[in-house]
């Protein structure tokens, strides 16, 4: 019996006259890489922020591992690792510092803290560079410090915007082994992503976004059935693309 | 550089337009702000119209000099910070240097930029000053439409002199200690020139005929622009015209041809500046025990604040003001007979500067990690405290300094001292509140700059509702002062504006806590 990690139902969020996300219902189990695609401005940073609290839905719920993101943001917060797309960090923390401040916000205990700190630095090839300011970091740097801040605390769930865009390939790599690990063990990945290389070999399932509703739901092999297409990018541009897009998918 | 400079200006225009759906604060600013200017015009003609009638041309003549020269170095405070971050923090600087244009014409160009985004500064203090002044002194109708001209360049060459610092110092210092000593600078050297020229004014003796204030530096722009003013209205229409030549000339061509001639070293600084070196890294790594989350923000935002001499600038001229306050009192000027009430009122004043600026962005410093706070098991009342802890400690770090040396430099004994103190943290407090509610209210994530976190003319609201409380605790003061007398006034009329305080305090957090819980990033 799969357990539900990430339920969302019916959420929807509107700016002003602009339904920018309508009435989603999806669920990511324990055990899953979920993959969120859609093309820019569908809507997939906006659902993301409503999973994390970033925003308020206008309307639906959302729950993480049971709790309700709203009416228990506290306790949903506690249950994830959030990776946004823009590595926005405080410039003038050094590295260890910002790692230090996110595990006294995670409650961790000091040893599994000060662990859990020496491994992300070393897995991701940063341990030189722990007593240096953030704001002197690249943007590849500053993306895997958010990687192991996301990854500090061990969260059962983890929510990753982009995750790759500026990793270097070996890191990149590194990265996708980990949230293969993370996957088996039990937890659950849900990821946006506009590689469709890494969604099609990553994810168990996928969710493909259009004008803020999802227009296709379930694994790369049952999407290629329903659409008759042979890559995940045909069918991302049957569904989302426009018409002369479409044409093209068709010839090539 | 013509056309670049259009462009930028439109796009500065294109990015002023505001969300009108807070209308309501706007119309309040500019009220404010028509308020003042009209205070400045009744008051400038006024006292220009008392002195005439009195003959007192000395006086009349050397008054314009002062009162641009005082803006002048008020003007630094904002024109150095303008300078360094329109030049070297501006995020379309990227843009501007990689596409095929002259450094020189982007450098004029964010030049004038910055003396135009200026210019509310002069029309709201200087033109009504002129207008007054002039009317004041019956000077011709003619006079009028040539100074103003004059009046609106003026701002233009402290802005080109700052420019040409801010590029030379960036060019051949380390960007890394060059920023910082430049903040530090531009916070300090108009301060320093506040007390020092005050002492000056305050040692002028003599009666109303023949009192002058002391002569000002005739290098200084401010004196041409002053002399154009002060000829004009003491009926001498070629000098006026000659000085307002000088002006014109320096402002409109001197100036932009400098800029564009020094430059030519802004890429190589520009270039060192945005490719910063890392920092040795530390040779051991010490990990802490685990701390609450609230204490944990607090420490972070310590730790910002001390690594960002930008964010000391409000709290030197805070401390600035206690000294013009002490050289004041020992050159025995004094407009009121010394009271510890005034004393109390004047550091509670200083009290609602100092906390202005930290309760403004207490929030808005969290910058782009924003995402942190509300994506993390952080609650509203932990961001809240840490937030409120951190402004309130530095402003209160602040103005216990300011206090104990204004009772030490007027003379008081403990009990007075302590009333100065306790009085001063009470209207920090509120200061910091009022802050703090804007700023949860209005917050901005998206700037370069974090002493220009723009929120427009609705920024003068924190201002006019701590002024308002320590106008109704004046008020109180001054009451107890009447009913009571002595030692138990002052403990009174104290207690009371506390309560005020508490009070205020308590409706300005409940709200803000409202307003972080509803934050959407």
């Amino acid at each position: 019996m799969p357990i539900p990690l990430i339920e969302v139902e019916q959420l929807s969020k509107r700016f002003g006259s602009t339904l920018a996300v309508n009435r989603l219902t999806f669920t990511v189990n324990a055990g899953e890489i979920f993959g969120f695609l859609g093309p820019n401005g569908a809507g997939k940073t906006t659902t993301i922020k409503m999973l994390t609290g970033l925003a308020r839905p206008t309307a639906g719920r959302a729950r993480l591992n049971g709790f309700d993101i709203v009416r228990q943001p506290v306790q949903a917060k506690r249950v994830f690792g959030y990776v946004p797309d823009e590595p926005q960090v405080y410039g003038k923390l050094t590295a260890l510092e910002f790692l230090n401040f996110v595990g006294d916000v995670f409650e961790m205990k000091p040893e599994r803290k000060a662990r859990r700190i020496i491994e992300l630095l070393k897995l991701f090839g940063l341990e030189h560079d722990a007593g240096s300011l953030l704001g002197s970091f690249s943007h590849g740097m500053k993306q895997k410090v958010m990687l192991c801040s996301a990854l500090l605390h061990e969260p059962k769930v983890y929510i990753l915007d982009e995750p790759t865009v500026g990793l270097d390939p070996r890191s990149a790599k590194l990265l996708k082994g980990i949230l293969r690990d993370i996957a088996s063990d039990g937890g659950a990945v849900f990821m946006s992503t506009h590689i469709m290389e890494i969604a099609q070999a990553l994810c168990d399932r996928i969710a493909i976004l259009h004008q803020g509703e999802i227009v296709a739901l379930g694994s790369v092999h049952e999407l290629r059935v329903l659409q008759g297409k042979e890559t995940l990018e045909d069918i991302f541009l049957t569904l989302t693309g426009t018409p002369e897009e479409r044409r093209l998918a068709n010839i090539i | 550089m013509l056309w670049l400079t259009g462009m930028l200006l439109k796009q500065k225009a294109l990015a002023a337009r505001r969300d009108w759906s807070t209308r309501t604060f706007y119309t309040v600013a500019v009220g404010a702000g028509a308020v003042l200017f009209l205070f400045i015009l009744f008051g400038s003609y006024l006292g220009a119209r008392t002195l005439y009638d009195d003959h007192a041309w000395k006086l009349l003549a050397s008054i314009p000099a002062w009162a641009f020269l005082i803006y002048l170095f008020t003007d630094i405070f904002i024109a150095f910070g303008q300078a360094l971050g329109d030049l070297y923090l501006s995020s379309d600087m990227l843009g501007l240097m990689s596409m095929p244009l002259r450094t020189p014409s982007i450098v004029v160009a964010k030049f004038v930029g910055g003396v135009v985004q200026n210019e509310v500064y002069v029309v709201t203090f200087l033109i009504p000053f002129v207008i007054g002044f002039f009317y004041g002194t019956h000077t011709p109708w003619w006079a009028y439409l040539p100074t103003l001209l004059g009046v609106i360049v003026f701002p233009a060459m402290l802005y080109a002199v700052l420019s040409c610092v801010t590029i030379l110092t960036l060019r051949y210092v380390p960007s890394r200690h060059a920023k910082e000593v430049l903040w530090l600078l531009g916070a300090t050297v108009p301060t320093v020139f506040w007390v020092a020229s005050f002492s000056g004014i305050a040692h002028a003796r003599g009666n109303l005929e023949t009192l002058q204030l002391p002569q000002a530096p005739l290098w200084l722009p401010s004196t041409w622009i002053g002399g154009t003013v002060a000829s004009f209205a003491t009926g001498a229409p070629l000098t006026a015209l000659a000085w307002l030549a000088l002006t014109m000339s320096v402002a409109l061509v001197a100036c932009p041809a400098a800029l564009a001639f020094v430059s030519r070293a802004f890429e190589e600084g520009w270039t060192q500046s945005a490719t910063v070196g890392r920092r040795a890294v530390l040779a051991s790594a010490k990990l802490r025990r685990t701390e609450p989350a609230w204490i944990a923000l607090f420490r972070k935002d310590v730790l910002v604040f001390l690594r960002t001499p930008q964010l000391w600038f409000s709290h030197i001229t805070s401390l600035g003001f206690v000294g013009y306050l002490l050289v004041g009192h020992k050159v025995q000027t004094p407009l009121l007979p010394l009271t510890v009430q005034l004393a109390m009122v004047q550091i509670g004043f200083v009290a609602i500067l100092a906390g202005l600026n930290p309760g403004m962005t207490a929030l808005s410093l969290e910058h782009g990690a924003v995402w942190i706070l509300k994506s993390t098991p952080l609650r509203p009342s932990d961001i809240l405290w840490a937030k409120f802890a951190v402004t309130l400690g530095q402003t209160a770090f602040v103005v216990i300094a300011g206090a104990a040396a204004l009772a030490y430099g007027y003379g008081f004994g403990i009990p007075n001292s302590a009333a100065l103190l306790g009085f001063a943290l009470v209207m920090a407090t509120c200061s910091v509140c009022f802050g703090v509610l804007f700023d949860t209210t209005f917050p901005s994530f998206q700037w370069e700059n974090p002493n220009a976190i723009n929120r427009g003319v609705r920024m003068i609201i924190p201002f006019l509702a701590g002024v308002t409380v320590l106008l109704f605790s004046a008020a109180l003061l001054g009451t107890m002062r009447v009913v009571m007398h002595g030692e138990r006034a002052v403990a009174v009329g104290l207690v009371l504006s506390a309560l005020t305080a508490g009070w205020i305090a308590h409706r300005t957090l409940q709200q803000s806590l409202r307003n972080i819980a509803a934050m959407e990033v």
